[in-house]
Order: structure tokens, then C-alpha cells, then sequence
């Protein structure tokens, strides 16, 4: 008969976290023991339970609301915060100028051209980013990193995954299903990407944390695809799918008002 | 000048884990209220330490603050509940190895989401806050031991006594007279 094994050592299996000697060793003991074997499957099955049952308790709106102005960044708190903000550019702005006028000069043009210039580029580019992002992810077989129909799973796997934590909820409309997460790479850094389907077609929603101000959502057509973009709470939002029209704009309401139920 | 830039730095390193903190701050007290007051005071002291932070895992440093600010809170308005720490680490030992015999599998589905809540919160708190960590945060054993400032040995003892507590209190509903003996293996099975 086998020596038992620990306890511990069997859940740290479970939870891929044995080194890679004694990891090998399991399996190797998995393929004779059955007891063993069912022993590992029952643990996976609880672990699955509880992950897929449980509560994740995400923070109230007031808390994060209260929690975002005081830690934000101010100036003396007497002051009305668009003051002190202005207050502290004109200060800055000073503090520059003794480098010299033409350097000053040089950099205000620069800032005027990019203003002008770069926004309509930018989002051109990743227009062009979200589409590649798309198609790539239906074509082949990588649709999803987390497969699960249950937010409660989706978002802290991804949490995990990224240094923030993406508003993950289901659609509450009619022929959605959703798919699970993904974590993908766009406008230069990792962003969530949640999946869903939408009769037979997937919908591909990005998120990341953006500075733009709320803004509402902005539709186009790329290719045959319907797109929409906006920020909200700090996020940067891109969808993009293959529905028609009025379904995409249905999607989109959905994805907005469980945004804003949080 | 300082001042705005530690908050800008404090805001782009805490805000994102703000989920992650009240998660875990809300589980451990097991009251709404309470679990506010806890991320508010952590982010403040957080806020205060922000100078400890060796910019590994943001996550893990901010939760580490969490714990230590619920377990404070715990200490203060809670003193019944203080488990004999002592005890914990060796308590898995108790657990036997799990019947092979799995009609859980059933039972387990069905446990519904209230029962599987409850199970959690009634944990005594060195469970709940490893099971917490590793089910719903997915935070690896080495995160798991600095914020609960334990070995990874004792975060991989209390996990195990964690699942089995969460299977006890999962299971009893699994009628025996349905128990299906599976092949050739009679093993373990409470009779």
C-alpha cells in the first residue's frame, strides 16, 4: 500500500503550487492510485464550488467614490479642487519658463500639434487594434483565458492578471450568453477583454484604465464591424462584433447600464 | 510638491486593488459597515507606509494592510471570537483524508450559493482569510504568506484544514443511503 500522502500536499497539487519534482512525482502516483486519484478530484470539484458559489464582495459605489477623493491627488483642501488645479498648472507652468523662452516655445507648439493631431490618429490606430484583436480571437481557438458564465469567477481571475480590476458583469438581454475573459494586449499595454455571444455572434468588449473624462459612446463601422468606444469611471470601453446595427446598440445599452448599476 | 505625487503614485498603486480589499476586508468582518470603515482606514495607513513598498506586487502590500487593519478591528470588537492560534497549524492533522467515495459531486452542485457563503463566513478567521485569498482573490501561496505573515508551510496546512471544514460543512447533506460504492475501493467513507 502507498504511504498516505499529506493532506497539504495534495491541495498544494490541486493549486499547481508543488515544485516541479514533486509535481512530477503525483502524477506519476496519480496514475496508479485510485483512491488518490478520486481524493484529487474531489478536492478540484470543492475548489470549483467554492470559486464559482461564493461571494465576491466588490466595493460599494460610495466607498470607491470616497476612497478616489481622498486619496486624489489636491492641493490645500480649503481650495475648490478646479482651482487648485489650475492653480497648480500656472504654477508648474512658471516653474518651467527660466529653462528657456525658445524650449518653451518649441514645447507649446509641439503640445498645440499633438493635440490637434494626435487623438484622431490615435484612435484611428487602435480602431485598426480592436478589429486585429477581434478577428484573431474568433478565428483561432483562444476566444477566452477563463471559461465561465459567472462573473464571480471572470473578475478575479483577471484581477489577478492585471494590475486593475475590470468591471466584469453578465448582459441581462435576451439571447446573451456570456463566455468568459481574456486578457489581451492593446494601445500599448495588457487590457481585459470580456466575451460574450450574442445569438451567434461574438462580441468582443475591452477594457483598461484610461484618463479621459465620462464620455458617451461613439459607434462606427470598421470592415463589417460594428464598433463603439467610451469612458466611464476611469475605464476606457471598446466593443466590437459582427451583429447588426440596432442588436450592437442593444449590447452596448446593456454593457452601459450594468456599468452603471455598480 | 511631494505631497501630490506620493497621492498621484498612491492612487495609481492602491485604487485598482480596491475590489480585492474590500473583498477581503468584508469577509472578514462579515458586516458591510464594518468592512468600509476597515478599506478606509487601511487605504489611510496604506497611504502613510506608502514609503514600505518595494514595488513587487501592489496587491499583496495593499492586502497585507487590509488583514492587519481587520484583524486590529477584530481584536477590538470582537474579542470572543480570538481562536487559539496555536492549535490551528497542526489541526488539518484531524481531517482525515477524504472519503474516495464521491456522491459529492452531487451534493456539491447543488449547495447553493448561501450555503456555500455561510460555510465560508463561519470559518474561523486563519481559514477564511487563506481560503478568501487563494478561491477568490487566486493570490499564489508566497502572496498568501506575506499578507497573513505565515510560512507557505502553514498557508498549505490551513488550506487543507480550510477545504476540509468547507467539505464538512458542505456534505452532510449527502444522504449515506445514497452512496454509490464505486468499483473495487472501499476506502475511507464515515460510516
Amino acid at each position: 500500500m502507498n504511504t498516505p500522502i499529506e493532506s497539504r500536499q495534495i491541495n498544494a497539487f490541486v493549486d499547481g503550487e508543488l515544485d516541479l519534482a514533486s509535481q512530477l512525482e503525483m502524477e506519476e502516483r496519480l496514475r496508479r492510485d485510485g483512491p488518490l486519484r478520486e481524493q484529487v478530484n474531489g478536492l478540484r470539484q470543492l475548489r470549483e464550488t467554492i470559486r464559482e458559489g461564493a461571494d465576491y464582495h466588490v466595493s460599494p459605489a460610495a466607498l470607491r467614490k470616497r476612497m478616489a477623493s481622498s486619496v486624489a491627488p489636491q492641493r490645500p483642501p480649503a481650495r475648490p479642487p478646479a482651482t487648485a488645479a489650475v492653480a497648480a498648472a500656472v504654477q508648474r507652468w512658471f516653474g518651467w519658463r527660466p529653462m528657456t523662452t525658445s524650449f518653451g516655445l518649441v514645447a507649446v507648439l509641439a503640445v498645440t500639434l499633438n493635440l490637434a493631431w494626435l487623438p484622431s490618429s490615435r484612435d484611428g490606430r487602435l480602431l485598426d487594434d480592436v478589429v486585429a484583436s477581434h478577428v484573431r480571437s474568433t478565428l483561432g481557438q483562444h476566444l477566452v483565458d477563463v471559461a465561465s458564465s459567472d462573473h464571480h469567477t471572470v473578475k478575479p481571475w483577471l484581477s489577478s492578471k492585471l494590475d486593475f480590476s475590470p468591471p466584469v458583469t453578465e448582459l441581462q438581454i435576451p439571447g446573451s450568453v456570456f463566455l468568459g475573459g481574456r486578457v489581451d494586449y492593446l494601445d500599448g499595454h495588457p487590457v481585459a477583454a470580456l466575451v460574450y455571444r450574442q445569438g451567434e455572434h461574438v462580441v468582443n468588449s475591452f477594457v483598461w484604465p484610461g484618463t479621459a473624462k465620462d464620455s458617451k459612446a461613439e459607434f462606427s463601422e470598421e470592415r463589417g464591424f460594428q464598433t463603439a468606444h467610451w469612458s466611464h469611471s476611469g475605464m476606457t470601453h471598446w466593443v466590437i462584433s459582427d451583429v447588426n446595427r440596432s442588436e450592437f446598440k442593444t449590447v452596448i445599452g446593456a454593457i452601459q447600464s450594468a456599468e452603471g448599476d455598480r | 510638491m511631494g505631497d501630490d505625487e506620493n497621492r498621484k503614485r498612491f492612487e495609481s498603486l492602491a485604487m485598482p486593488h480596491l475590489d480585492a480589499a474590500y473583498n477581503l476586508a468584508r469577509w472578514l468582518t462579515r458586516n458591510d459597515d464594518d468592512a468600509q470603515d476597515v478599506v478606509q482606514e487601511s487605504f489611510m495607513r496604506a497611504m502613510r507606509y506608502m514609503g514600505g513598498f518595494r514595488g513587487d506586487s501592489a496587491r499583496a502590500w495593499l492586502l497585507q494592510i487590509v488583514r492587519h487593519t481587520c484583524y486590529s478591528w477584530l481584536k477590538e470588537n470582537r474579542p470572543v471570537q480570538k481562536v487559539a492560534l496555536d492549535d490551528v497549524d497542526d489541526a488539518w492533522q484531524e481531517i482525515a483524508a477524504p472519503a474516495t467515495d464521491e456522491p459529492h459531486s452531487m451534493a456539491m452542485r447543488k449547495a447553493d450559493r448561501l450555503q456555500i457563503n455561510e460555510a465560508i463566513a463561519a470559518l474561523p478567521v486563519p481559514f477564511r482569510e487563506v481560503l478568501v485569498l487563494r478561491e477568490l482573490e487566486d493570490l499564489s501561496y508566497i502572496d498568501i504568506a506575506r499578507i497573513a505573515d505565515i510560512p507557505v508551510g502553514t498557508v498549505m496546512s490551513r488550506l487543507a484544514r480550510a477545504r476540509g471544514l468547507m467539505r464538512e460543512a458542505l456534505m452532510p447533506t449527502a444522504r449515506p443511503t445514497l452512496r454509490t460504492v464505486p468499483r473495487s475501493t472501499h476506502v475511507g467513507g464515515k460510516q
